[in-house]
């Protein structure tokens, strides 16, 4: 062999070799550079989460009307038509409620209890005794509607305590049939509240302030209560408070409604030598001391810090009553028009109340401190009333109107109707907002590739979107309890999901940055190797023409 | 014929006034319940001693405004009250005259020394904190919340330098923000930054309602005020002088506006142009109140009904044998335990 066939063969046999390498650059060293680098991700199901706002929301009620009279019991097909139509009017967008109708005659035993009082009707005994009777049972989101019999003296609707809403018939059917949607819509359901409360949990921020959403806390498995009676003078006034009997006596019922559905941890505490640090005016007439309603803004904020927290993360409710100094009394709090306010207390959005509670007078020459026991009742009042608004209770409907009359909810604090709305609007928020948090989780993702997706963040999503589908179902169902135990869930998974630290972005590399690692590491061993398969190739085809020619 | 022409020309314009003090008096109510504050310090060592000053006045006029501690998430990478080189220690000042110390004996930091990481810093706006983390550490807002975070050190073009080792990019906090948007983690967000190119840092925002405020543009420095011989070093940064100058004189029921206060600073005084970014805020800065993100002036509402309660007797517990009796006494005696177990 000549030399030149030896050095073609070595030419030949080194462009195989660099062609060989670079094949293996690429076939092999590509992909595992791509594996290595990935992130693990677990595979989240992303067309389900966006599939679960498409689902139309809708809620069932139950509803029985039960007649009294013959000249309604002979009409009960008809009544059913008319009211099943105008039940299904609803004007909701964002969520649809639906109707379970059902009209029938009285038992005898009904009839007895409407037939047992004097002339005067004794209500709450009515009340009562229905519940007790066999035939309306004491479930959630059934709602029994009684048309009184004529020799019952009733003049307006009266919204009983136990889901039972005595109304008197009047003689047209249509103007009978508006007259009852329109209390169940309005009074019992409360339709427009549900709607607000989804609208509120998806976001639509308004840049006017609307009251009820901002002054009520959101949904959470836990609240914090603290009561702290707030003493400037101990020297002066040995303020006593029995603070554990009357949460006890007067809170402790609502709390117990409510346990299977949230949890509250109530605290107390005394505060001494703290006073409010503006200066109330003087009303010279009446010889009082007053704040007008624009100062009352400034009084929490420098009693707020030495009030403490709680160590758990849940949100906090202070109430705080306060004593007002011997030369600050008679304190009083003045709404815009000058008028007194009858219950001297005032409550701060999503933080909790205050109450100024003035000691009466006392002998100058009694011996200090004066010995001043509060009435609990009258603190209790306050709080009790602050509680339900600020849990969002809808106590603002409770104020009915002329021909709508409520039965007061006394020392229990909440009645079943209440719960009711309450699990409603509950389960509609937490629907709502685990929907939104796991839709902006998806987007996150999608978004930033980054993010290590571990395995439990997969399985949280997925019992989130589980049990948003189970709530979803059971709400169109009318098992109110079910649904909101359900969205309990679910908000919890979702929070869960979300918040989890490990979902931080750990390294932002941006693209130049991300040259700038690489090509320290690529370059030197790139420039050999692509330069080699170049020259490979120029020779392999240079030798073909070669052999061609 | 003229009189009337001038009534008709005169009319609108009073109309329009009076509308406009109408929506003053609307705007001014604002859709916030509460108020945080996320105060970043973020450089180390004695030479960086103004950036402690300055993230500690700001401290003090946002408590002073009231917004609480609990309400406070302050964040100073180094001590420099405990620092061996500080000649009166326990203090630290913000001015040459030494007036104020702003340290204090009340100041709550959440995160000191090597925690100020960029990676805490994240979690705390995000949210994403370990569940062992105590309560003081969380930034516990909502979606009616105003936010007003306050960073100050050593920056650079698209980033801030965190204690000497690590970087956090305009993105990344751009991100940070986004993610706070989307879990509706805030109402409205004020961000003010004093460093040396601070407007990069505010560049890349893309989440609504965020108002930023920067002391220097892109290719500027921002400089320092002035030197306490004393210390041997900067006490504060211009920026944050003339701002403390403005929030000094804010007491907390002000109605100063926030549109007064991007103004503070000009060029002749703080020799760097304070940028501001105000496309992403909903409202008119000038028809924003100062205590929207400084103070905590909160909505109230005064009670009005309340529920009709029954007078019910309170009787104390009395501890009667059969309720008490699953109480134990403990009588035995406590003791602590030897410290060096000792022979007998």
């Amino acid at each position: 062999m000549t030399d030149e066939d030896i050095s073609e063969k070595e030419k030949d046999t080194q462009a195989y070799a660099a062609l060989g390498i670079g094949l293996i650059c690429i076939v092999v060293g590509l992909p595992l550079w791509w594996k290595a680098t990935e992130v693990y991700r677990v595979q989240l199901p992303y067309s389900d989460i966006n599939g679960l706002s498409e689902i139309p929301l809708t809620y069932t009620a139950e509803v029985q009307v039960v007649c009294f009279d013959d000249v309604w019991t002979k009409r009960i097909l008809e009544i059913s038509q008319l009211l099943q139509d105008n039940l299904s009017k609803t004007t909701g967008t964002e969520i649809k409620a639906n109707y379970r109708l059902s009209v029938r005659e009285r038992t005898t035993e009904e009839l007895d209890i409407f037939k047992q009082k004097g002339s005067v009707p004794d209500l709450p005994f009515v009340d009562d005794e229905l519940s007790k009777s066999k035939l309306v049972s004491g479930d959630r989101n059934k709602y029994y509607i009684f048309l009184v019999p004529k020799l019952f003296k009733l003049d307006y609707a009266y919204i009983g305590k136990h889901h039972n809403i005595l109304i008197r018939p009047l003689n047209d059917v249509t103007e009978l049939v508006k007259d009852i949607s329109g209390i169940v819509k309005s009074y019992v359901i409360h339709e427009d509240s549900v709607e607000k409360s989804i609208l509120n949990a998806k976001g639509a921020r308004s840049l006017k302030p609307d009251k009820e959403s901002m002054r009520s806390v959101r949904y959470n498995p836990g609240y914090d209560i603290t009561f702290t009676l707030t003493v400037p003078q101990p020297d002066i006034l040995d303020v006593r408070w029995q603070i554990e009997e009357a949460v006890t006596a007067y809170i402790e019922s609502m709390t117990n409604k409510l346990t299977e559905y949230t949890s509250f941890e109530i605290k107390s505490q005394l505060q001494y030598f703290t006073t409010f640090q503006s200066k109330p005016k003087y009303d010279e007439s009446l010889k009082e001391y007053y704040y007008q309603e624009q100062n009352l803004p400034q009084l929490i904020n420098p009693i707020e810090s030495t009030l403490g927290t709680s160590s758990s993360n849940n949100p906090e409710l202070n109430f705080i009553v306060y004593i007002p100094t011997r030369d600050k009394s008679p304190l009083y709090i003045r709404d815009k028009n000058g008028n007194k306010v009858k219950s001297n207390a005032f409550l701060s959005p999503r933080w909790g109340g205050v109450m100024i509670y003035n000691v009466p007078e006392f002998n100058s020459s009694a011996a200090l401190p004066y010995l001043v026991q509060v009435d609990m009742r009258q603190v209790m009042e306050v709080f009790v009333s602050q509680i339900r608004l600020l849990l969002n209770v809808n106590s603002a409907a409770q104020l009915g109107s002329k021909n709508v009359v409520f039965e007061p909810v006394g020392v229990a604090g909440i009645n079943d109707i209440e719960i009711d709305v309450w699990l409603r609007n509950r389960c509609a928020e937490n629907l709502a907002t685990s929907i939104n948090t796991l839709q902006s989780l998806a987007q996150l993702l999608g978004q930033i590739s980054n993010i290590v997706i571990k395995d439990d963040i997969g399985s949280e999503v997925e019992t989130a979107v589980e049990s948003i589908k189970n709530s979803q179902k059971l709400l169109q169902a009318g098992n109110l309890v079910g649904a909101f135990q359900a969205s309990k869930l679910a908000i919890i998974a979702s929070e869960k999901a979300f918040f989890d630290p490990s979902l931080l972005e750990l390294l932002y590399f941006p693209e130049d940055q991300k040259f700038a690692i690489y090509i320290p590491l690529f370059l030197p061993i790139s420039i050999p190797v692509i330069g080699s398969i170049y020259k490979a190739i120029k020779h392999l085809r240079g030798s073909n023409k070669a052999k061609k020619d | 014929m003229i009189v009337i022409l001038l009534i008709f020309l005169c009319a609108p314009w009073l109309v329009l006034s009076n509308t406009s003090e109408e929506e003053i008096g609307e705007f001014f109510k604002s859709g916030h319940t509460n108020n945080w504050a996320v105060l970043v310090d973020t450089s180390r060592f004695w030479f960086n001693y103004r950036h402690v000053a300055n993230v500690l006045s700001i401290y003090r006029s946002v408590k002073r405004l009231g917004i609480p501690d609990s309400h406070i998430i302050l964040m100073v990478a180094d001590d420099m009250a405990c620092n061996p080189r500080n000649p009166r220690p326990a203090t630290v000042f913000n001015n040459a005259n030494q007036h104020i110390n702003v340290y204090g004996d009340d100041v709550e930091v959440d995160y000191r020394g090597y925690e100020v990481t960029v990676e805490n810093f994240i979690r705390v706006l995000t949210g994403r904190l370990p569940p062992s983390t105590p309560r003081s550490k969380h930034l516990l807002s909502d979606e009616r919340s105003n936010i007003l975070v306050y960073m100050t050190g050593h920056g650079g073009d698209g980033f801030l330098k965190f204690q000497d080792a690590e970087e956090v990019s305009n993105v990344e906090l751009a991100d940070a923000f986004e993610q706070m948007w989307q879990k509706r983690r805030y109402h409205e967000l004020f961000f003010m930054v004093d460093t040396c190119q601070a407007q990069s840092m505010f560049q890349r925002f893309y989440s609504p309602n965020i108002l930023a405020v920067a002391s220097s543009h892109v290719g500027e420095d921002s400089l320092s005020h002035h030197v306490d011989p004393a210390l041997g070093v900067y006490v504060i940064d211009r920026y944050t002088f003339y701002a403390l100058e403005f929030l000094e004189k804010a007491k907390p029921g002000s109605k100063k506006t926030m549109g007064q206060f991007l103004k503070v600073c000009p060029k002749y005084q703080c020799i760097s142009t304070v940028a501001v970014r105000t496309d992403l805020f909903q409202r008119d800065p000038n028809q924003v109140l100062l205590t929207d993100f400084f103070g905590s002036v909160r909505n109230v509402e005064i009670l009005l009904n309340t529920l009709a309660l029954p007078n019910i007797t309170l009787t104390s517990d009395t501890c009667s044998k059969s309720s008490c009796g699953n109480e134990e006494v403990s009588s035995r005696s406590l003791k602590y335990a030897d410290q060096f177990p000792m022979p007998v």
